[in-house]
């Protein structure tokens, strides 16, 4: 036992009278070092919640300014940063997410992950913006954090379960007013595709964040708070919140959320000619009813929101003996379309099995459909074949826990199997991130969104689809003004995301954004400045990448894309031509007011700081 | 000529769930189909896309003798 009770806290940060605090914030970093077995508390950098409000902006720029360029990302150098915004713990409707961030070791890049359930908001009420953990155990360990207690234990009798098993055991010993954050034995086994559990099925999935703790020796964080949030006019700011709930979150435009969550998705990807196939093959599937939300839901035991969640999204199901939150949209496409699998319980029973061994669904799946490609095209034999979706359980088994041969290379990612056994050019990858379910040739603006996103391919930093596919807006087969969509999306994203916002409050905008921010900072927000912010938040990630040695080399697209048109779908007949893509990379950079080989001059970088 | 029109996502909840057979002049595009039901894309936040026989196209596409339309709302996320 190992427990410290941090009682300076307030009397620290009264010691820093250059700070104006605005309201919302708890104006406390909690600073964890693992080695020393040490915490500290320390004022959060005002400066820099002024410039990048919360949450993925806030931690981004805290990472350009502790993590040194070329640091190992699985040595004690690199830190796990849990981040809340201003939001977090107030009643504004979707403001429950928690940034779950550090450097990658699937990328080198920076990496932060977006995780629901209830674990941001007990981070708040313990009384941080932030935690971040420092250094590594000497042994299997788990951190307990109560408030201002701050507790080192050991996790011997946890280490290589799966992260359902020890979560469970975890709360049932602390209770359910604590959040666990845990990982499972490919997070212990620092795989790239490694994601970080929460609440047994919502993740911090991508990039390897999983491993990021596991180099910790960190199999779980124990979170409860039980203190509140302070924001100006308390009744005010509370009925003002109320009536946004209702005039926009609840709108009908957001009623998908709760009736199917994303497997709304699914059919317009499908007749959009964007869901792909066979590892990205092809697209569309003529089976697809088999698993689509007709169904599947009939098998929906439960509905359930994370915290402050105003819509709803999750729907466990139950097939089999398998049950998930979830499957998710990527989850169904990775494993049914993608995979040559058309039977929705062995997704379900995918699902399971990745979030129990502690990986990324997108990363692992898109992994083993590029081996069932290898081996059915007769390139590499991997032993998996298209719809063997139970082995496909099985071998997430064998990589989580790195046995040896093709399962400990699998457990790398598609980018560093394809360079060790060939395939490079139907590897679906950008920087060493595995795609999104979003086949590009379908929506042509996603072909860059994936390419410039800062942590490698990600669908979450500027959504395409909604302008090329799922709305008459923008036409999908043409480079023309790309920079500007995808700049448009993306700088959306950034200020959203900072906001500690949930992706799928669709109709919230910035004039909302602002409103809410004024009433809880207690600080002047316009419009204008949640643009300023997104744009700055995109530019400290690019900042971040080019320390690491990134710029226009790396921001591409998979060969197959440029080279082999579709067959099927809306999209037949669609190819990238390489010039299209590079015009729009070059449109994107104009925009961005970056140079041409996609680096940041100096000039703009000495702004963001 | 007549076609089908089904609504997908929240359309459903706003113009119902049911599928609906129009009877429409030859030549008549989705947007045709879609204003005989007072439905503008112009200015209807709801609407997202269309598909005729299960593949998205533009909303000025022409339609054709037993054609099967779908009306999907938007949707955000991913």
């Amino acid at each position: 036992m190992n427990a410290k009770v941090l009682k300076d806290k307030y009397a620290q940060q009264a010691a820093d009278p250059k700070q104006t605090v605005m309201s919302a914030y708890q104006n406390a970093v909690l600073r964890i070092n693992l080695t020393k077995k040490e915490a500290t508390i320390e004022p959060l950098r005002m400066d820099f919640a002024e410039k990048y409000v919360g949450s993925k902006g806030l931690v981004i720029r805290y990472m350009y300014e502790e993590l040194k360029p070329g640091i190992d990302a699985l040595g004690p150098e690199n830190n796990l940063y849990l981040t809340t915004g201003p939001m977090s713990g107030t009643p504004i409707p979707c403001s429950g997410k928690l940034s779950v961030a550090a450097k990658s070791p699937a990328t080198g890049t920076m990496n932060d992950c977006s995780i629901g359930g209830h674990a941001g908001i007990r981070v708040k009420f313990a009384g941080y913006d932030m935690i971040v953990f420092e250094g590594q155990l000497s042994e299997p360990g788990y951190v307990v954090i109560d408030d201002d207690r701050v507790e080192f234990l050991s996790a011997k009798k946890y280490w290589g379960l799966g992260s359902h098993e020890a979560e469970a055991m975890l709360i049932d010993q602390y209770g359910r007013e604590f959040s666990c954050l845990s990982i499972g034995p490919a997070g212990e086994n620092l795989s790239n595709m490694a994601c970080i559990n929460s609440d047994y099925y919502r993740q911090a999935g991508r990039g390897g964040i999983g491993a990021v703790m596991g180099s910790k020796k960190m199999k779980a964080i124990m979170i409860r708070g039980t203190k509140g949030v302070k924001v100006p006019n308390i009744k005010e700011t509370t009925d003002r919140i109320l009536e946004i709930l209702h005039e926009s979150c609840l709108d009908e435009e957001n009623e998908f959320v709760f009736d199917v969550g994303t497997y709304a998705f699914l059919e317009g990807c499908q007749e959009g000619g964007i869901m792909p196939y066979k590892n990205f093959s092809d697209t569309t599937d003529s089976e697809w009813e088999k698993y689509n939300d007709s169904a599947v839901l009939p098998y929906r035991e439960g509905k359930r929101g994370c915290g402050s969640c105003g819509l709803g999204c999750g729907n466990f199901i139950k097939m089999g003996d398998a049950i998930c939150e979830g499957p998710e949209y990527e989850t169904t496409a990775v494993a049914g379309p993608n995979a040559g699998n058309t039977d929705p319980a062995k997704i379900v029973k995918f699902n399971q099995v990745c979030d129990n061994m502690g990986v990324d669904t997108i990363s692992t799946g898109d992994t083993l459909v590029w081996a069932m490609e290898m081996t059915e095209t007769g390139r590499y034999d991997f032993g998996i074949h298209w719809g063997e979706t139970d082995k496909m359980c099985e071998y997430v088994e064998r990589l989580a826990r790195r046995e040896e041969g093709i399962f400990t290379d699998l457990a790398n990612g598609v980018k560093y199997a394809a360079e060790k056994y060939g395939g490079f050019d139907i590897a679906k990858q950008v920087k060493g991130l595995e795609y999104p379910q979003y086949e590009p040739r379908g929506s042509w603006g996603m072909a860059m969104s994936y390419a410039v996103s800062d942590r490698g391919a990600c669908h979450m930093r500027a959504y395409a689809p909604n302008e090329e596919v799922f709305a008459a807006s923008v036409p999908p087969y043409t480079p023309e003004g790309k920079g500007q969509v995808v700049y448009n999306l993306g700088e959306f994203n950034a200020i959203k995301f900072s906001c500690c916002l949930c992706d799928l409050w669709g109709t919230v905008d910035y004039a909302i954004m602002a409103e809410l921010l004024t009433l809880i900072t207690g600080k002047e927000w316009t419009e204008d400045d949640m643009a300023t912010v997104g744009r700055r938040v995109l530019n400290i990630g690019r900042a971040f990448n080019q320390r690491e040695g990134f710029d226009r080399r790396h921001d591409t697209v998979p060969e197959r894309v440029v080279r082999d048109k579709l067959s099927n779908g809306p999209a037949a007949g669609q190819v990238i031509p390489p010039e299209a893509f590079e015009d729009m990379l070059d449109q994107y950079y104009e925009v961005m007011g970056w140079n041409k080989d996609g680096t940041l001059p100096y000039e703009l970088i000495r702004t963001l700081l | 000529m007549k076609i089908t029109l089904a609504m997908r996502g929240t359309m459903k909840k706003k113009y119902g769930d049911e599928e609906r057979i129009l009877e429409l002049p030859e030549g008549s595009t989705c947007h045709d189909a879609l204003m005989s039901l007072g439905i503008d894309y112009r200015n209807n936040k709801t609407l997202g896309f269309v598909s005729v026989n299960k593949m998205r196209v533009d909303i000025h596409t022409e339609l054709h003798e037993g054609d099967y339309l779908k009306a999907f709302s938007k949707v955000y996320g991913g």
